[in-house]
């Protein structure tokens, strides 16, 4: 049984049509690369997965469980995960405390232990910290803990963005567009990274436009163009894909 | 920013503790005068309000301008039950603040659906339907005159006459607040407030239910405002209407935002800068508003975060 | 008996309508609640008020230079209050500072016009005619074709004008606007100086039909503008049309067969509703947020 199986997904908006009848699956442990001109529907399609979005038709079935248009936090819960095209790390708070905020629906504690428990809420607060410390450090972020998320370089904060999205031990990442605004040395870091992750289990779902980085790091690749599937197959045959090549002409992102 | 500096050296924070304890706990022997320790009781009360206040504002980013309305609802509810039904004053409290909380999870409700300008509507129209309605329902709150002649209190055998009395009793209440609310902020529950007011819809993705969230922090920030006003009812011993007008609220949050934001005891130092403020300009009270206006304008142009806030309200 | 009240509701109501249009109109641009707008209505309504009774002025002056002075003050707002937190993420905060502003303005006219009601002259003539055997004072009928011909050349202003043009493309856009070359402070100042001078003729009318001006119907006026903005669906003009005469005929007839102390609760309490069923208004449109 597949990790993820989207079946036939459709989306509206008003009359228009984003989404039309996107069928796919994601493997236990693979990465999985999905591209597309500007438009395609990329984004749309994990905003649906991840519960942003209520899907106009198909269905999703994780882990052999129907989550079709479940609310966002209920989806990061039964451990989809994912980071966002236009960088949301929260501003204003420690690179410790993003994290942490990535790990509420681990931590196992109601308002009534917070007023009424105090000792199993100190130490479930002290075991998410350490937690939260062993993914900062797995990402070399654990000596810039305590400075504010917005005064890390954007490169970090990429990073910090996805450390808060695995923190939670998902069994399935989303990541959108996560070069965007990366230079070179930067990009072959998140690569590496992104394979740290896959060894350490987690399977993940790649949005991006950069042909370097997706062909380096999927081992998959799902072309999606008006909405719809296009083209699936390895790197190297994508590449060679004329019919893949004609779509991307006279669109800016560089393949 | 010395200032600042200071803050940051733990020595000096930790000895600053000890001392503002030591000196809340015997204030009463200190200031003799009986008006400003009836002065010093007005700024518990509004310290309790305000730090229920500044868990929806500054933790959570919810403009609430009907906080008045909850403060009224525990007044009314300690005076009427005290005054009709005989009630004591301990259950009076335990009520009104339940009271409060039960209609904040009403009110909280609506958060679900309305963006955030709209709810800050909602709670405008909440706190004048409470005002309008105190007003002309006279068999029930006996309208503008108000409910009169509230006995004094007694807690255990212990009853609160004077202004010292009234000063403990606020004490133990506003120590109360600040352990509970400290509690509350510092576990996960308050670090998902913090990140539904920096992105809520990033919230929500790392699995924090924030419509739920919403109303449960609406809820317990009003709780305290019910609190705030059975203190007030008993403290009086009298409440009117015009106790709990749309100005009180306005009060409170500039009280909030001149103290910081977002920063568990810093709206005790809005509640003590305004307090005096109000009195040194007791002589021109005509100019009241408008002075609390060019100061509400004033600090969220020059110094957002207020004394003490958090650096999310700097610009 | 039901006519009367209903032809006054309708009346209520187009004065309503202006005083909803320039709210919402800065509501769909900066999505700001200007707590001020009720405040600068006021204002201009009690310097018409001045100028009437103190000075005698031939009424038409009077209202084209109170008009002036609330679009003024309207703008004044703006660049003090507004414009250096425009950027500002929480719009919470310029929330507060509006309604800072709205106390400052509120604080000076009264000690200017005290908070008690003041006579304010009627200008209008208090003549009635016959029609189908009903009493329709002229009066209303005045004011409503002023209320109307107002909505109607602002409606014309910002279709054809290219100024107008420019505060529509403000209002959907600020980066794209400023990219075409629309300066984007004048649009937003001038969209403030409309829309204050909307209200005061829309606060002026009221008075003179009610003969009476107060410090109270400012604050009340926000409320009124921002509940038949959100009535109607923000930033839509026959919104606010259809929001303002909603408001209008309701609070008459809630004041005239329930009771005149229960108008405003009800009123308000309608607002929670209608906010609670459809957030979007009558005639608003949903905007899902891009993620």
């Amino acid at each position: 049984m597949s990790l993820l199986t989207a079946k036939a997904i459709g989306k509206n908006f008003g009359g228009v049509v984003a989404l039309d009848d996107v069928s796919l699956t994601v493997e236990n442990g693979e990465i999985v690369g999905m591209i597309g001109p500007n438009g395609s529907g990329k984004t749309t399609f994990i905003n649906n997965l991840s519960g942003l979005y209520a899907p106009s038709n198909g269905e999703f079935i994780f882990n052999e469980e129907d989550i079709t248009g479940l609310a966002a936090h209920v989806i990061t819960a039964k451990g989809i995960s994912r980071t966002f095209q236009n960088l949301r790390v929260f501003p204003n708070i420690s690179v410790l405390e993003n994290v942490l905020v990535g790990l509420h629906c681990r931590i196992n504690v109601s308002l009534w232990d917070v007023y009424f428990r105090f000792l199993k809420t100190r130490k479930a607060e002290s075991q998410a910290k350490e937690k939260a410390m062993a993914v900062l450090e797995v990402a070399d972020l654990a000596s810039r803990k305590n400075d504010l998320a917005k005064n890390l370089p954007y490169g970090k904060q990429r990073l910090l963005e996805i450390c808060r999205a695995i923190v939670s031990d998902p069994h399935l990442l989303l990541l959108d567009e996560p070069c965007a605004g990366m230079n070179p040395v930067e990009m072959d870091e998140l690569a590496d990274f992104i394979k740290v992750l896959q060894k350490k289990g987690i399977t993940v779902f790649v949005i991006e436009h950069n042909m370097r980085f997706i062909m380096s790091v999927a081992e998959r690749i799902i072309v999606l163009a008006n909405g719809a599937k296009f083209q699936e197959g390895t790197p190297a045959q994508i590449q060679n894909d004329k019919k893949v090549q004609a779509i991307y002409l006279g669109d800016e992102g560089d393949i | 920013m010395k200032f600042n500096s200071l803050l940051e050296n733990p020595i000096y924070v930790k000895a600053g503790y000890i001392l503002a304890i030591l000196l809340a706990l015997f204030l009463p022997k200190i200031v003799s005068d009986m008006y400003y320790l009836g002065i010093v009781n007005y700024m518990i009360l509004y310290a309790i309000l305000c730090m229920g206040l500044n868990l929806i504002l500054g933790y959570t980013g919810l403009l609430s301008l009907g906080h008045a309305a909850f403060y009224g609802l525990g007044g009314y509810t300690t005076a009427i039950l005290i005054t009709r039904y005989g009630f004591s004053f301990l259950s009076c409290l335990i009520i009104s603040g339940i009271v409060a909380l039960l209609f904040g999870i009403l009110l909280g409700i609506p958060t679900r659906k309305v963006r955030g300008d709209y709810f800050c509507l909602l709670t405008i129209a909440f706190g004048e339907i409470f005002r309008l309605v105190a007003q002309a329902w006279i068999e029930f709150t006996n309208g503008a005159m108000g409910i009169v002649g509230i006995p004094i209190p007694k807690i255990f055998g212990w009853s609160i006459r004077t202004e010292s009395d009234f000063y403990y009793l606020g004490l133990t209440l506003l120590g109360f607040t600040y352990i509970t609310l400290a509690l509350l902020v510092n576990s996960k529950f308050g670090r998902a407030f913090i990140a539904i007011r920096e992105d809520e819809l990033a919230a929500s993705v790392m699995g924090i239910n924030t419509a739920l969230y919403k109303i449960i922090v609406f809820a317990i920030g009003c709780f305290y405002a019910g609190l705030a006003g059975s203190y007030l009812a008993v403290y009086q011993t009298t409440i009117t209407p015009s106790n709990f007008r749309l100005e009180e609220s306005c009060l409170m949050i500039i009280m909030v935002i001149v103290g910081g934001m977002g920063s568990l005891l810093a709206p005790i130092a809005g509640v003590i800068v305004m307090t005096i403020a109000t009195e040194y300009f007791r002589g021109i009270s005509e100019y009241r508003m408008l002075i609390i206006g060019v100061i509400m304008v004033a600090v969220l142009l020059f110094r957002p975060q207020g004394i003490f806030g958090t650096s999310a309200f700097k610009s | 008996m039901f006519f009367d009240v209903l032809l006054i509701g309708i009346m209520v109501g187009a004065i309503y309508t202006l005083v909803t249009i320039g709210y919402s109109m800065v509501y769909s641009i900066l999505k700001l609640m200007n707590f001020a707008h009720g405040d600068v209505y006021i204002f201009g309504t009690f310097i018409c008020y001045t100028l009437l009774s103190k000075y005698s002025m031939n009424p038409l002056v009077a209202i084209l230079i109170a008009a002036l002075l609330g679009g003024l003050l309207a703008s004044l707002v703006e660049v003090v209050a507004y414009r250096r937190l425009r950027s500002e993420q929480h719009r919470m905060i310029s929330m507060i500072t509006a309604l800072g502003a709205a106390y400052v303005i509120q604080n000076s006219n009264e000690l200017q016009w005290g908070n008690q009601v003041l006579a304010f002259p009627s200008i209008l003539t208090a003549k009635t005619f016959q029609l189908f055997g009903f009493t329709i004072p002229i009066t209303q009928i005045i004011i409503l074709v002023i209320a109307v011909s107002l909505i109607a050349v602002f409606t014309l202003f910002l279709k054809y004008h290219p100024y107008g043009k420019a505060i529509l493309c403000v209002s959907e856009d600020i980066p794209t606007a400023s990219l075409m070359g629309i300066p984007i402070n004048k649009t937003i100042t001038m969209v403030y100086f409309i829309g204050g001078m909307l209200g005061v003729v829309g606060g002026i009318l009221y008075s003179t039909s009610y003969n009476a001006v107060s410090l109270a119907m400012g604050f009340r006026g926000t409320i009124i503008a921002f509940t038949a903005a959100v009535i109607g669906g923000i930033g839509s003009l026959g919104g606010a049309l259809v929001g303002g005469m909603l408001l209008g005929i309701c609070e008459n007839f809630i004041g005239v067969y329930v009771s005149s102390s229960y108008r405003d609760p009800i009123t308000f309490l309608l607002l929670i509703l209608i906010l609670l069923v459809k957030p979007t208004g009558i005639m608003g449109s949903v905007d899902q947020s891009k993620v």
